[in-house]
């Protein structure tokens, strides 16, 4: 008998790499600066929270890079939200840079950046002459790509990726889309409508599909103009149906596999457990209206298992895998709430976080926490201790720091709240907590947080008093504060 | 790798005392505790273990410890059973046994009558036996309420009295929230670990304060207790462990 054993390398899935820090497999967010303060990326099998700001409008752009960075990377994108179209989302994602597009970037960044010291001549001291310039904006990650903000990713493109939608519309109810099989289709309904829409906008002929795909591709439709308040129709219409929809049981189509044992066994390397599967017609009844009073997170959850089950998603089976994108936008808005709100979330996070963990998955969620803290104060920490990475982006927006000249180069503040050490004991920790971010024409950068140098010449006192006034700069805690050091 | 942490918290010995209770602070991560802990518990030649995944995978465990230099695979099925709730909830969704009261019977009762299945074809064969539950939260969210976790952990502290040699090791996350049965079941043992965050704020040399009281003697007017705080660093391989002022602030 020969010892010899053929090593066979598993395949990384696309859009993946390693990370130097944790070891562990990584994949990007869609903005280079988040990544960079990740450690590189979001670990597969984690969830990433980001605490909207009051407008809603920072969270939505990272959420639209996280989308597009999957379509990129062609991974599969599921995209669930009660207060957003999905296909609006889809279509108006960003567009990816070229390499080309991307190098011509940052030398203008770099020139831009010189440009001030260069006109003159002169700098604060001689002195520092000799010192490279400070560039506050964290280096690029390895992964990923880069995105234009400024125009919109070409539709074509996501006809090549599998998008599954969920906004608790009547099309779900449609006996076609009960179907478990029907998830490219379901992208094709939508990618229509985003035809018909972009067509409108933009009034350009659609490229011809490529030979070969020309099958798999539906029928382009008719030239439809898709009139203006169409948008705004169907909000109205997907909220009715939303309301109406509270009572409706829907059945769970995936095929179960029942678990004959609870207890792992020593068996497999990895946690499994011994599974019969059962035919369809032996499966148990649905018993999500059971555990969830708002049937909408049973429905959501069952949408999201149909797609998690996939044999290229679950972790331990062999063959190529593919990495599945969840995006929740305005979870836990108030179209969610009813009387069992708070409890009824926390179990959605938990079974949620159990689906995301066991597959190839990274799931990506925006909430509007300022309006759940109105709720309940103490909702808000039992949300963060269910997430893998809290993130909270505070605006200027409105506020009076908008104008202080202490934050005129920014959009807002970034408060990492929580980063658990997912399959690993430590946790990468970014240089700095002291973080900011600013909404340029093109991209969201995330950047060290500094004061202008010309604060100065503002009366000291007033500034000194704005400043420690605010919880930056000072590692989570105000200055002013009469906690003594704990070390 | 975690000697030190578990020198500090008195778990380092052979013989642990009965029921020993952890409380993790909002926004402070103790899942190192636990993978300290099981750890000593897996290098003891025939000391059962029964881990119960509630706030992860089995697989983190197994990937956190062999950064603390175990393989808890080798132990699988030997000396280490697990019960992996979160798992069962990712393969069996809704209709998993966790997620609905079958047989009349509520979360926290199903998880104890596993408990006790587990103890009865596991304890006889070994010289002791640790539960290590991570964590007591994760029911609340699951559904079950303060009663029923406090019954739970009651039911956990008789099986403890009743068998010698057996430890139960629980963890509660927020316990700032659930400040009132943190404390209840903090009672029912001797040993009581805080996981505390820095109220001064971030520090890149410490992550935060391990409090640890211990109960030594309970007499009939006056109880005997032992306080000491110590200051973690969770590092990539090992957890280190200063004393208040040792650590300063360098300029």
């Amino acid at each position: 008998m020969m010892s010899f054993r053929k090593r066979t390398v598993q395949k990384p899935i696309r859009g993946t790499r390693t990370s130097p820090h944790t070891a562990q497999v990584i994949t990007s967010s869609g903005n280079p600066s988040l990544d960079e303060i990740l450690g590189g990326g979001l670990p597969i099998g984690s969830i990433c929270l980001i605490e909207e700001d009051r407008f809603m409008t920072h969270a939505k752009v990272l959420a639209k890079y996280f989308l597009a960075e999957g379509v990129e990377s062609n991974q599969e994108i599921f995209l669930g939200s009660l207060d957003d179209l999905p296909a609006e989302v889809l279509r108006r994602l960003p567009k990816p840079l070229t390499d080309e597009e991307v190098e011509q970037d940052l030398r203008q960044d770099q020139q831009a950046n010189k440009q001030p010291a260069d006109k003159n001549g002169l700098r604060i001291a001689f002195r520092y002459n000799d010192l490279p310039l400070v560039n506050s904006e964290q280096t690029t990650a390895k992964i990923g790509h880069h995105f234009n903000l400024m125009e919109h990713m070409d539709s074509l493109m996501l006809y090549f990726t599998k998008i599954t939608v969920w906004d608790d519309s009547h099309k779900e109810l449609e006996p076609k889309e009960d179907d478990p099989s029907y998830k490219v289709s379901d992208v094709v309904v939508h990618n229509d409508d985003l035809i018909s829409s972009s067509k409108s906008l933009d009034s350009e002929p659609l490229p011809p599909p490529v030979d070969g795909i020309a099958d798999v591709l539906p029928p382009a439709p008719a030239a439809v103009q898709v009139p203006a308040e169409a948008d705004s129709d169907i909000t109205a219409v997907n909220n009715n149906n939303n309301n109406n929809n509270n009572n409706v049981a829907m059945n769970s189509s995936t095929a179960y596999n029942t678990i004959s044992s609870t207890t792992i066994t020593p068996t497999s390397t990895t946690a499994t457990t011994t599974a019969t599967t059962t035919s369809p017609e032996a499966q148990p009844p649905s018993v999500e209206s059971q555990f969830f009073y708002n049937p909408r997170y049973g429905r959501l959850l069952n949408k999201l298992k149909q797609l998690l089950q996939d044999e290229g998603c679950v972790s331990g089976m062999s063959g190529q895998k593919n990495l599945y994108r969840i995006c929740l936008t305005s979870l836990g808005s108030p179209l969610w709430y009813d009387d069992n709100f708070a409890s009824d979330l926390l179990k959605f996070l938990t079974v949620l976080r159990a689906c995301v963990r066991n597959c190839t998955s990274v799931c990506f969620i925006t909430m509007p926490m300022h309006l759940i803290a109105k709720y309940d104060t103490s909702l808000v920490p039992k949300i963060r201790q269910l997430v893998d990475y809290a993130i909270e982006l505070e605006s200027f927006a409105g506020s009076d720091r908008e104008t202080h000249p202490a934050f005129k180069e920014y959009s807002g503040l970034l408060h990492l709240h929580k980063m658990t050490a997912l399959n690993t004991l430590a946790v990468h920790m970014p240089e700095t907590t002291d973080l900011a971010f600013k909404l340029r024409r093109k991209k969201f950068v995330i950047e060290k947080m500094h004061l202008p140098p010309d604060l100065q010449e503002i009366s000291e006192k007033t500034a000194a008093g704005d400043i420690l006034g605010t919880p930056n700069c000072s590692s989570g805690v105000s200055i002013n504060s009469n906690i003594s050091m704990d070390f | 790798m975690a000697a030190s942490v578990l020198l500090a918290c008195g778990l380092n010995e052979q013989k642990l005392p009965g029921f020993v209770h952890i409380s993790e602070e909002s926004n402070v991560d103790g899942s190192f505790l636990i993978s300290c802990i099981l750890g000593q518990r897996l290098r003891i030649s025939n000391a059962g273990t029964l881990l119960i995944c509630l706030q992860h995978h089995y697989q983190h465990y197994f990937n956190a410890g062999m950064r603390l230099g175990y393989n808890s695979n080798i132990f699988l099925g030997k000396t280490l059973n697990v019960i992996d709730v979160l798992s069962d909830m990712a393969q069996q969704g809704l209709d998993c046994k966790w997620l609905r009261s079958s047989d009349e019977l509520t979360l926290t009762e199903q998880l104890i009558e596993d408990i006790r299945t587990q103890l009865a074809n596991n304890y006889a064969n070994r010289t002791s036996y640790t539960i290590l539950i991570d964590n007591l939260s994760i029911l609340f969210n699951l559904g079950a309420s303060k009663l029923h976790v406090q019954q739970f952990c009651q039911s956990l502290a008789a099986l403890a009295k009743e068998h010698e040699n057996l430890t139960v090791i629980t963890k509660l996350s927020n316990s700032d929230i659930h400040q009132l049965t943190d404390d209840n079941v903090a009672k029912l043992g001797n040993v009581r670990i805080q996981v505390l965050r820095l109220k001064s704020g971030v520090f890149r040399e410490v992550d935060g304060k391990l409090l640890i009281e211990r109960v030594l003697d309970e007499g009939s007017y006056a109880c005997e207790q032992s306080r000491k705080e110590v200051l973690y660093k969770v590092n990539d391989r090992n957890v280190k462990i200063f004393n208040p002022g040792e650590i300063g602030v360098k300029v």
